[in-house]
């Protein structure tokens, strides 16, 4: 039997935080199989790893810096919130590994799942889910290396640590204790089961165009996030064109346009069901010298990008959506639910500003007012279509059976 | 009305719960199966090859392996049953791993090299690289497991073939111990009664994977399952036939009633389908007011025609829905095996591409399929696919051809000229496109669309050309006639903030129509101070008369005119006639098509005419290559404009 349960507080000091924190999880039984802990980017890393390590000794954990707060069932919470999500779980298996990335994102991760698999005692098994929490910047390489192991026959699921200003001050949080630059894998046999869900949502706005040169070296079609042209235009030109010149402000002295641009990012096109395209999101961060865009996602030569919009009210309503869809793929459906885990872009979490009460409604209402526990973070990513992938201003929501 | 998004999102929901519940109806299917095989076998009687046919519809494996406690070394396994066979009697011991598979744990395997019981394996028969799905199943009054295995380089087993081989091991193991316990009989009935649940599950999961729920029809998936049979059971030289049923104006009916009256006349159509086929004949739903009729069995083309025929005089009686009289019609396809297609795909597509010529000679009607004429029809059913597509997602962009004033030496204007850029990246002219977007009623979007890249060239060109310079955006003589169009369209030209910068090339012969464009709406353009060209001027039937009462801001001399003037007198004397026609009235004249340079030389010394347009100053480019271009190649024709001025 699984149980599931969330304990969020909030303080500025991370040691007071941390000492009501453990009075919330006193006050329960609870003998954890997993720890999932997500706070504001102004708290402690080491403290909290510290209060973990003597709370529960040998406990896989995983998690770190999430944008201003976190949310739960209750509500979402300031910038000085940390909140735990404990899986009690006596008769599954659970895992965790964690490394700086590296020079080789790749090789890295497949290395920290087969560690997070000998942690769990569960060397050589295809996992029910794997989870993971890195520094934004090479997310589909950590992808890549995951995939060189599992391929799409289980989903990975996660999030890129954010920090609340966008000034790089992200962080990860591993059984080893806190990186800056890090990967955390973890590895899930629930004997609850997990459903789980991964979706954008946006439109396409009718504008497109194919990215004809990406910063590098080398020949061939190269992949990268800093889009220099698109149809042999530059690029962040082109985009501002197609959303009607909102960055004229900013195109001479270029910089962050994070905020600017969750209502507008790019899709690329991700495949169709019964004939209509799904779009997979990339959201661009900045504009780089040369009227250049980087982005928080890979896009690569040749591709077709296309001009999305969005909608704040939508922006609120499809957390629960997503919610509501993790939790219908249990067996028994939301009747079986033990509790979820919420990862919510930190770019929409901006744009929806003070609706954002509304997200954490939503949210609760889909789960039928069970724990969860939701971060916010500069990338998403998950399994859709049957494949799994990163992408930006997406939602992605694990359901844990009872 | 729901948002775009929140359908994408039914959709993918809707495609994921058709998806789980074919998979479950699969594996409920499965289940029973090996169950019911379990139950019946006799105490000595091996049922494995049953359950491993079973097993392998679903997990679709190359080998297997059934191992049973060994009875002679508790710490070991022995093989009791395998495919290939060759694998009975081998020998596994018990590890860490096997003990957690003989206490309920079902594995994928990542690799088999991490388990100690393959470590100590010598066979040539088996790999530690192949991908194996381990599940716990008690053999006989034994303990035991099966390895389900693929061949080394196959997809491994993924999550929904544990959670499938969870409950198989379930049952299975249940079923194998009522074989042989002391209860057998209180066993076996109680697994029986689970057996009918579970077919009752198993019926109606069935049914809402292969059914549409409004119509209780086949639905698109089961159709096609039906057909294939069909094709497989034919006789020699067996014929059948796919019908193709599209309701005509049926979304007129949804729009001026309601959904539900929209649903109650599907449902009466079906019934009245239904009454005119026989028992043989599949009607299915594939979704809309889309049916497609399988026909079957039919030896004769006419018996075909007959049945056909009746359905489209049957669906043109009236129906009476929710107290509200209805009348429809469909336009009918028809497909025939094996002339028109061998396979389901071929059979349905060719079927549609039948009705859709149907469709557009006339409603209520028939066609059959015929590769000569559907062929044509099939190219261009996809083409409009194709453009519906490109509009909806904007796939196009503007090149703009420079107009010069040859006596100033200037550029003082540009034509926007619609290009599509198709899936490929190919740069389509308006000649490939337009009259299909017309007939489609694609055209005003089009039309939009250039008006968005027309004000965003503007911002561009400023830097270069100055801000006087005017960009000319073509109105077709079927908009320049609708009123509710050009209405909308002069807001939005309004709107942009940039009306003056703007001028509308209209043909001559859309400008003499009195109603509306002369009464409502050139009126309407002279108020919002957008200027109007008169375009392709020659080609029309305008008479002086007509012409005296349309103000315009110039006139454009059809390039037929233009073409070797220097060569022919007949042209000659026209322009001369269009120039003074010009200077009466006070338009400007735009000589189109200047493609050599004799034709400009002739313009600039034997004519007044100032404006020219045509390949030889600038062919039509996309903006930045325009900008490029000008600023590497306008020195050349201001110096031949130089020569021309001082000869």
């Amino acid at each position: 039997m699984v149980e599931v349960r969330s304990y969020v507080v909030s303080a500025p000091e991370t040691e007071a935080a941390l000492e009501s924190l453990d009075a919330k999880i006193a006050a329960s039984d609870v003998a954890p199989s997993l720890a999932y802990v997500f706070y504001g980017s102004g708290h402690d890393d080491s403290v909290i790893h510290a209060f973990l390590s003597r709370r529960f000794p040998g406990l896989p954990v995983i998690g770190g810096t999430s944008c201003a707060g976190v949310m739960n069932e209750e509500r979402v919470w300031d910038a000085h919130s940390i909140g735990m999500l404990l899986i009690e779980d006596s008769d599954g298996d659970y895992g965790a590994a964690a490394a700086p990335l590296g020079p080789d994102a790749a090789a890295t991760a497949a290395e920290l799942l087969t560690r997070a698999l000998d942690n769990a005692g569960c060397a050589g098994e295809l996992p029910e889910l794997i989870w993971i929490y890195q520094a934004p910047g090479r997310e589909e390489q950590t992808i890549a290396g995951l995939r060189s192991i599992v391929g799409d026959r289980c989903p990975i699921i996660g999030g890129s640590s954010a920090d609340d200003t966008v000034a790089g001050d992200w962080r990860q949080l591993g059984p080893d204790g806190p990186m800056t630059e890090g990967l955390v894998v973890a590895v899930l046999f629930s004997s609850g089961g997990i459903g789980f869900a991964f979706q954008g949502g946006y439109e396409p706005t009718g504008k497109s165009g194919v990215v004809s040169h990406i910063e590098g070296d080398g020949t061939g079609p190269r992949s990268g996030r800093k889009v220099v042209s698109i149809d042999d235009q530059p690029a962040a030109q082109v985009y501002n064109d197609w959303i009607g010149g909102m960055l004229d402000a900013k195109m001479a002295e270029g910089g962050n346009i994070l905020a600017d641009t969750t209502m507008f990012p790019l899709g690329i096109d991700n495949g169709e069901i019964d004939g209509v395209t799904q779009y997979l999101l990339v959201h661009p961060d900045a504009v780089t010298p040369g009227a250049g865009l980087s982005t928080f996602a890979t896009l690569t030569e040749g591709t077709r990008v296309y001009g999305m919009c969005g909608n704040k009210q939508r922006l609120v309503e499809r957390a629960g959506r997503v919610a509501a869809s993790a939790a219908s793929a249990l067996d028994g459906g939301v009747d079986n639910l033990a509790g979820g885990l919420i990862v919510y872009c930190a770019g929409c979490k901006l744009a929806v500003g003070d609706l954002m009460a509304g997200v954490s409604g939503q949210v609760a209402t889909s789960f039928e007012g069970q724990p969860f526990l939701g971060c916010f973070t500069f990338g998403e990513q998950g399994h859709t279509l049957s494949r799994n992938m990163h992408g930006n201003l997406m939602i992605s929501a694990i359901a844990f059976g009872r | 009305m729901e948002s775009k998004e929140t359908l994408r999102e039914a959709l993918l929901a809707a495609r994921t719960t058709i998806d789980t519940l074919r998979t479950e109806n699969a594996h409920a299917k499965l289940l029973l199966d090996t169950l019911e095989t379990l139950l019946v076998a006799d105490f000595d009687h091996d049922p494995f090859a049953e359950i491993f046919t079973s097993l392998r519809s679903v997990f679709s494996f190359t080998g297997v392996k059934v191992l049973a406690a060994d009875e002679s070394a508790p710490d070991s396994l022995i093989c009791v049953a395998a495919d290939p066979s060759e694998l009975i009697g081998m020998r596994w011991p018990v590890g860490t791993f096997f003990a957690r598979v003989l206490n309920g744990r079902v594995t994928a395997a990542l690799t088999n090299e991490k388990f100690e019981e393959w470590q100590a394996l010598d066979s040539r028969l088996l790999s530690a690289d192949q991908p194996v799905l381990y599940l716990p199943m008690a053999v006989r009054d034994r303990r035991g497991l099966l390895m389900l295995l693929r061949d080394v380089g196959d997809e491994g087993f993924d999550r929904s073939h544990v959670a499938l081989a969870r409950k198989f091991s379930v049952l299975a193991s249940a079923a194998f111990a009522a074989l042989h316990s002391r209860q057998r009989e209180e066993e076996s009935q109680r697994l029986r009664q689970l057996t009918t649940k579970l077919r009752e599950s198993e019926r109606a999961l069935a049914y809402r994977a292969n059914y549409d729920e409004l119509t209780g029809l086949p639905n698109r998936t089961m159709i096609e399952e039906r057909v294939t049979t069909a094709i497989r059971s034919l006789p020699p030289k067996g014929h059948l036939a796919l019908a193709f049923i599209d309701l005509d104006n049926f979304k007129r009916v949804n729009d001026f009633y309601n959904h539900s009256v929209g649903d109650g006349l599907l449902v009466a159509v079906t019934e009245r389908i239904k009454a005119s086929i026989r028992s043989s004949d599949v009607l299915a739903r594939l979704g809309g007011d889309e049916f497609v009729l399988l026909i079957t069995p039919t030896e004769q083309v006419d018996h075909i025609k007959r049945a056909v025929e009746r359905i489209t005089e049957q669906l043109k009686l009236p129906f009476m829905i929710e107290g509200n009289e209805l009348f429809t019609s469909a336009s009918i396809g028809v497909s025939i095996f094996p002339d028109h297609g061998t396979d389901y795909d071929a059979l349905r597509r060719n079927a549609d591409v039948a009705m859709y010529r149907s469709k557009k000679r006339a409603s209520g009607g028939i066609a059959y399929f015929d590769a000569t004429a559907d062929d044509t029809s099939a190219t261009q059913m996809q083409q409009e696919q194709r453009l519906r597509a490109a509009v909806r997602e904007q796939r196009f962009r503007c090149a703009f051809q420079p107009k010069i004033d040859i006596r100033k030496r200037a550029l003082v204007g540009f034509e926007a000229l619609i290009r599509w850029i198709d899936e490929k990246g190919l740069v389509r002219p308006p000649g490939h496109f337009i009259g299909m977007a017309s007939d489609l009623g694609l055209l005003d979007d089009i039309t939009g669309f250039v008006l968005r890249e027309a004000v965003a060239a503007l911002g561009q060109f400023d830097p270069v050309f100055g801000g006087r310079t005017r960009i000319s955006i073509n109105i077709a003589a079927k908009q320049a006639s609708n009123q509710a169009f050009m209405e909308s369209f002069i807001d939005g030209i309004a709107a942009t903030g940039h009306a003056e910068r703007l001028m509308l090339e209209i043909t001559e012969e859309a400008m003499i129509q009195p109603d509306p464009f002369q009464s409502e709406i050139l009126p309407a353009l002279r108020q919002k101070g957008i200027s109007v060209s008169i375009d392709d001027f020659g080609t029309g039937y305008s008479s002086f008369s007509v012409l005296a009462d349309i103000t315009a801001d110039e006139l454009k001399v059809d390039r037929s005119f233009i073409s070797a003037i220097h060569q022919r007198s007949r042209s000659q004397s026209i322009l001369k006639a269009v120039e003074s026609l010009g200077s009466a009235l006070g338009l400007p004249i735009v000589a189109e098509g200047v493609e050599t340079a004799d034709e400009l030389n002739f313009l600039f010394r034997e004519t007044g005419i100032s404006m020219v347009q045509g390949y030889h100053i600038a062919r039509p480019m996309f903006p930045k290559d325009l900008i490029d271009h000008w600023r590497a190649h306008h020195h050349r024709l201001d110096r031949d404009l130089s020569v021309l001025s001082a000869a």
